[in-house]
Formats: C-alpha cells, sequence, structure tokens
C-alpha cells in the first residue's frame, strides 16, 4: 500500500485508516454489501457509503447489483478487472490458497488443515475446490483465472513435471500435478516447489526485495531453501538445488525419510523437534511448540535454540559455498523469531569463513507462512505474461 | 520409559474429563458397554464409529441428556455427576449438536445470548451482548459479515460457527461438536477445521465426532474407536493412519482391544 502522506491523528489520516479497514473486510470477508461492510468494520454506514464511492471512483472496487433480505442493495467488491491469478500451496499439515490481481493484491485467501500423509488425490481435490469457492465469493468465474501456481513441499522434477523424490512426500510419488491440476481448474498451471516460490515471494514482495544473491530458507515440518542467483531463483539442473534439509549434519545420526543418515531435517525437522519433547511435554504439535516457545516455555525454547544452532551450521555451508548477502528465515517457525535467529547466528559466525558471513544479513521473512503462496501467485503471473506475449507473437504473425 | 517400538497412546496430561467404564442399555439394546474416554485441555479427541456403535450415546451421556447405567465419570480431576445438559454446561461441558439448535428468524446476538440474556436495569443490555458477540467471533477469526442479520442469511459454516460461539459463553473446558462438518461445503469444512485448531490453541478440550477420515486425520490429536457399543481402540494420529482406524472402526481389527486389556495387565503388573 502507499505510504500515507496525511500526518498521524489528522482527519485525512483518519480517513485513510479506514479506507484501509474497507479495503481488509472485502479481503477478509468477499463480496459484501454496504451495510454488511459497516457491520464487520464497525464504521457507520455513512462513513461506507462515502469511502465506497470514493474507492469506486478511484477504480479500486467494483459495484454490482444484488438482493439482501428481499431488498435491493449493491454488491461491493474488490476490483479485479478481467484477470485473476491463483496461488495454491501445500505444506505438509495444511493447503493454503489465494486469488490475487498481483502479488501485492490479493482478493482472497482460505488455508485447510489436512492429515500429515494424505495422498495427492485428497490434497488436490480440496485445494481445487478451495479454489473454486473463493473465486465464487468474488463474483468471478473459474474463466476469469488466468493461471495458476501449485507448490509442493517436495523437490519437482524440472525435466518430467513430477514430484521428484520418491519418499519425501509418499502420498504424492510419481504424480505429474501439474497435469493434474490444469484438468482440474482449467487454466495454465506452473508447479514449482515450495520453497523455491517461498523465495520467489520474498524476492518480489518480501525481505529479499533488490538482493542479487540470496536464500529464502523455509522452516515448517520439514526444512527447504530456495537459491536466489544473480536476481532469478537458481533451481539447479532438474529442479532440485536448495534440498538444505538432506544436508548431511551427522554422518553417524538418524536415517531421514530420505533413506540417508543425519540430515539436517532429522535434527530440525518437525517431528524430531516433537520427539525431543515428548518426555518432559508430553505429545505436542508443531504449533504448540511455537505457541509455548512464545509464552517463555524454557524446554521449547530450548529445542528451538538448538534447531538454531543446527541450522546455523547447514546456512554456513550454504554461505561459504554462494556468499549471498541476505539469508531470509520464513515458514512456520519463523514466529518464534530471535528464539531461533539468535542461535543461528551465531552457529553461523563460528562456522563460516569470516570474509562471507562480514557481509551477510540473517533477517526474518517479511510474509511470514504467506510467503510460498505469493510466491506462487508471482509464478502465476509469470506463466500468464508468458501465455499473453505467446498469443500475440500467434496473432501478429498469422 | 521402557524400549518399545511403539509407546502406548495414553496422555501424558491430565485428562480435564474421563470417564470409565460406562455402560447405557435401552431395554433390549445395549447401546454402550464398559466404554472408556478422555480428552486433556490443549487436545483434540476424535470419537469414530460405524452407525449405531454408541457415538451419540456417549456424547449425549456426557452431555447431560441421558444418565449412564454404569460407570464414573470424573472432570477436572474430581468426580462428577450431570443429570441435565443445565448441569454439564454449569460443569464447563458444552455441546454443538448435529442441528446445532439456532433460531433462523432471529439474529447472530439473540441467538447466542438466548436463555441467558443480559440486562441493564430492567431492559435488554444490547450494547453489551453485542460486544461481547464480536468479542467471542473476533477470538475465533470467525468470517461474520453482520452480528444483527437473522441467522437464515447466513452459510452452513458461519452457522456452525455461531453455534461454536454460542457454546463458548460460559468459558467451558470441554466442548463437545456433533458432526460439525457434515453436509457443508469444503470452504466452510476449512473454517470449522481452523476453528477446532483454534478452540485447541486456546486451551480447549475438544471432542469431535466425525465421519470423515480426512476432517478427523487433519485436526485430531488422538482418535477413539467406538464399535458395537465397546471401545475398539484409541490412536495416536501421528503414529498411525486412516486404514488403521478404519479397520478399527469396520471390526476387521480387534485386536486393539486385546493390546488394550494386555497393556492394562502390564500396567497392573508393574504397580
Amino acid at each position: 500500500m502507499n505510504p500515507s502522506p496525511a500526518a498521524p491523528g489528522s482527519q485525512a489520516s483518519l480517513r485513510e485508516a479506514n479506507r484501509l479497514r474497507v479495503l481488509d473486510a472485502l479481503r477478509e470477508q468477499g463480496a459484501m454489501t454496504q451495510v454488511e461492510i459497516a457491520g464487520s468494520t464497525g464504521l457507520s454506514p455513512a462513513t461506507v457509503s462515502n469511502m465506497v464511492k470514493e474507492l469506486d471512483a478511484a477504480g479500486a472496487v467494483e459495484l454490482a447489483p444484488s438482493i439482501r433480505n428481499g431488498r435491493r442493495a449493491v454488491l461491493v467488491s474488490l476490483a479485479t478487472g478481467n484477470t485473476l491469478l491463483a496461488g495454491i500451496a501445500f505444506g505438509d499439515r495444511d493447503v493454503r490458497v489465494a486469488i490475487a490481481t498481483g502479488p501485492r493484491d490479493i482478493v482472497g485467501r482460505h488455508r485447510m488443515p489436512l492429515p500429515a500423509s494424505h495422498n495427492a488425490d485428497e490434497g488436490m481435490e480440496r485445494a481445487s475446490r478451495l479454489l473454486y469457492d473463493l473465486v465464487d465469493k468474488s463474483g468471478k468465474t473459474m474463466s476469469d483465472v488466468k493461471a495458476v501456481g501449485v507448490g509442493i513441499p517436495a523437490p519437482v522434477d524440472s525435466v518430467t513435471g513430477q514430484v521428484g523424490s520418491e519418499s519425501i512426500l509418499p502420498g504424492w510419488r510419481g504424480i505429474d500435478v501439474g497435469d493434474e491440476m490444469r484438468a482440474r481448474l482449467g487454466a495454465p498451471v506452473v508447479i514449482d516447489n515450495t520453497s523455491n516460490l517461498g523465495a520467489l515471494g520474498e524476492l518480489r514482495c518480501g525481505a529479499l526485495q533488490g538482493v542479487s544473491d540470496g536464500a529464502y530458507i523455509k522452516l515448517s515440518y520439514g526444512v527447504g531453501a530456495g537459491l536466489v542467483l544473480g536476481g532469478e531463483i537458481f533451481r539447479g539442473s532438474a529442479g532440485t538445488a536448495g534440498e538444505i534439509g538432506h544436508l548431511t549434519i551427522d554422518e553417524n545420526g538418524p536415517i531421514c525419510r530420505c533413506g540417508n543418515r543425519g540430515c539436517l531435517e532429522t535434527f530440525i525437522g518437525s517431528p524430531a523437534l516433537t520427539d525431543a519433547l515428548m518426555g518432559s511435554h508430553g505429545r505436542l504439535t508443531l504449533r504448540d511448540i511455537i505457541a509455548n516457545a512464545l509464552e517463555g516455555d524454557m524446554g521449547c525454547r530450548r529445542v528451538l535454540e538448538d534447531a538454531g544452532r543446527h541450522l546455523g551450521v547447514a546456512v554456513a555451508g550454504l554461505v561459504n559455498l554462494l556468499n549471498p548477502e541476505v539469508v531470509v528465515v520464513g515458514g512456520q517457525l519463523a514466529q518464534v523469531g530471535d528464539i531461533i535467529l539468535e542461535p543461528m547466528r551465531r552457529a553461523l559466525d563460528r562456522s563460516a569463513i569470516p570474509s562471507a558471513t562480514a557481509s551477510l544479513d540473517v533477517r526474518l521473512s517479511d510474509l511470514l507462512t504467506g510467503a510460498d503462496v505469493v510466491g506462487a501467485v508471482v509464478a502465476a503471473e509469470t506463466l500468464h505474461a508468458a501465455n499473453d506475449n505467446l498469443l500475440v507473437t500467434i496473432a501478429s504473425t498469422s | 520409559m521402557t524400549a518399545t517400538t511403539s509407546p502406548p497412546p495414553a496422555p501424558t496430561k491430565t485428562a480435564v474429563l474421563s470417564l470409565h467404564g460406562i455402560s447405557k442399555r435401552f431395554g433390549a439394546v445395549q447401546a454402550l458397554s464398559g466404554v472408556d474416554f478422555d480428552v486433556s485441555s490443549h487436545e483434540v479427541v476424535a470419537l469414530v464409529g460405524d452407525n449405531g456403535a454408541g457415538k451419540s450415546t456417549l456424547v449425549k451421556a456426557i452431555a447431560g441428556v441421558y444418565q449412564p447405567d454404569e460407570g464414573t465419570m470424573e472432570f477436572d480431576g474430581k468426580p462428577a455427576t450431570v443429570h441435565s445438559p443445565a448441569e454439564a454446561q454449569k460443569l464447563g461441558i458444552a455441546t454443538v449438536f448435529q442441528d446445532l439448535a439456532l433460531c433462523d428468524n432471529l439474529d447472530v446476538v439473540a441467538n447466542l445470548f438466548l436463555g441467558r440474556e443480559l440486562y441493564n436495569a430492567g431492559s435488554l443490555d444490547e450494547v453489551t451482548m453485542e460486544k461481547e458477540s464480536w468479542r467471542l467471533l473476533r477470538q475465533l477469526s470467525a468470517r461474520i459479515p453482520s452480528v444483527r442479520i437473522p441467522v437464515a442469511s447466513l452459510s452452513g459454516g458461519q452457522r456452525q460457527t455461531v453455534a461454536i460461539a454460542r457454546s463458548l459463553l460460559g468459558d467451558p473446558k470441554v466442548v463437545m461438536l456433533d458432526e460439525p462438518t457434515a453436509a457443508l461445503g469444503v470452504a466452510q469444512t476449512a473454517e470449522v477445521l481452523n476453528l477446532v485448531e483454534r478452540l485447541r490453541e486456546n486451551g480447549h478440550g475438544v471432542i469431535l465426532i466425525s465421519h470423515n477420515m480426512s476432517d478427523v486425520m487433519a485436526v485430531a490429536d488422538r482418535v477413539t474407536v467406538l464399535r458395537l457399543g465397546r471401545n475398539n481402540g484409541t490412536f495416536d494420529v501421528s503414529q498411525t493412519n486412516a486404514q488403521e482406524i478404519i479397520a478399527a472402526i469396520t471390526g476387521a481389527t480387534t485386536n486393539a482391544v486385546s493390546e488394550r486389556a494386555s497393556r492394562r495387565e502390564q500396567s497392573e503388573e508393574q504397580q
């Protein structure tokens, strides 16, 4: 959003704040009538009426006739033109869906919890139905959706388009997610790893903006990294670059789900964290650990600090190899902030070569858990732009 | 801890509500026989079973609609008996029944405070009630456009939200949801599942009755399976899969019961 030029506390800044409130309410709840906007924002109907008139004049909202409780009413929705982009990000335990007119202009979003080892069909079915519902609620149809970016938390083979690993996401093994989603949604689909999409999201509108060489580390149930080299996402020859979660930390460590031994993920992945707390705290989920740590529970903090330390050692290897300017930490665990970042910085200072860490900036994600969805929208936008250009070239040559 | 490959799914937290050996007979039908069940705070326990397995009877026994013939109930570590739904509510057990029991013609505020309206000098204290309604709905991050519209104009998920918000009015320790996602669209289901997670994070013990295995596996910590009125196993969701639970529901496996029994014998031997 544009920074408000008005002085704080002035009438103009109040008006600006109210305008944002109306837009936020529309983004959160979809199309509404003016009365409903008044109810949900707590603004008076007269104020809402003025706001809507202004926003309409500025082209920020669209008005459509509708009926509520048998009376005529005007349905207000965020202006989308006729181009809608969608982003879908699968996590290990949930799926998040967003529709947008651009990476910075999310029109609506939804999240749904998923079972731990769900199969691909179930995940894709629920995601596509959530998307249909979101599009419907914003007063559009699926034909307005021009491109969809889909992220899955596993390496994606950039040659075959299939889920690249046999064992990282067992329910999704060998499935061509792109093809499946294209059939379900009837729109062009681009598919990528969620860590890469997280990096893409941060690069376009988050903590990696303007950075030419950097990395995005996704800390959730698993660990992944998206690499930015020369201002572009680096995917490697087959799309599996940045699998930092499966760097070997301890040659004699526990067996990882990827089949190797002592991977970073066996130390800081969600199962490792919950197992470490099993004896003292009982069964906790990742979200419990985060909430407890923020409330000051020493055991949970300790486990996260240790995770930060291990992460620092692994990222030190990455820093030595690539010498990035910025390392951004995102994903669910980023919510605990310095609890994990401080030990990570210390371990980095100890393990990486000083000249590489001297210029290094370790930051928290700007978009927190939303980076991958935003990245999916960015990917969708790029795909749409490419398709558009293609159409123009075809039209001009024929 | 002994080094067993699969640790028993015994709750390490102290249960806020626990039932032991609950039996209930309706004439010739033995609806429940010797059922054990417990739920802790910060925990979601799913109660699953085939039709006629005794889920609803157990729910109603907890909610105070039926009195069990046998068995004991402990709430917050103290023995408790509930003779009516009102008593259960006073104790701190809130139930959202499948039909939601909302009045379509009343607005959200009136529904939330139905039967326990707040008064100010003899007249309804609408301002406080409306503020409290918004507080409850915000606590659930609910997507309700207005609290002054009739419930009839809300979607299925929003109605479920209102019913759940109403159950939270007395600040209960245990919230029981009977088939909250049946007959809901996928977006509304997502809303309800997010809500269940939020209830859990706010420290409530949640009992979730559902037929939908993926909903159960998505949000529950433990799953208790009933079959023909008996316990047929309690599963830790992080240690099991949907197939195993479905096998227990249909009766393809009954070893869960014998496993439990042998575990109990073992623990008694140890004591």
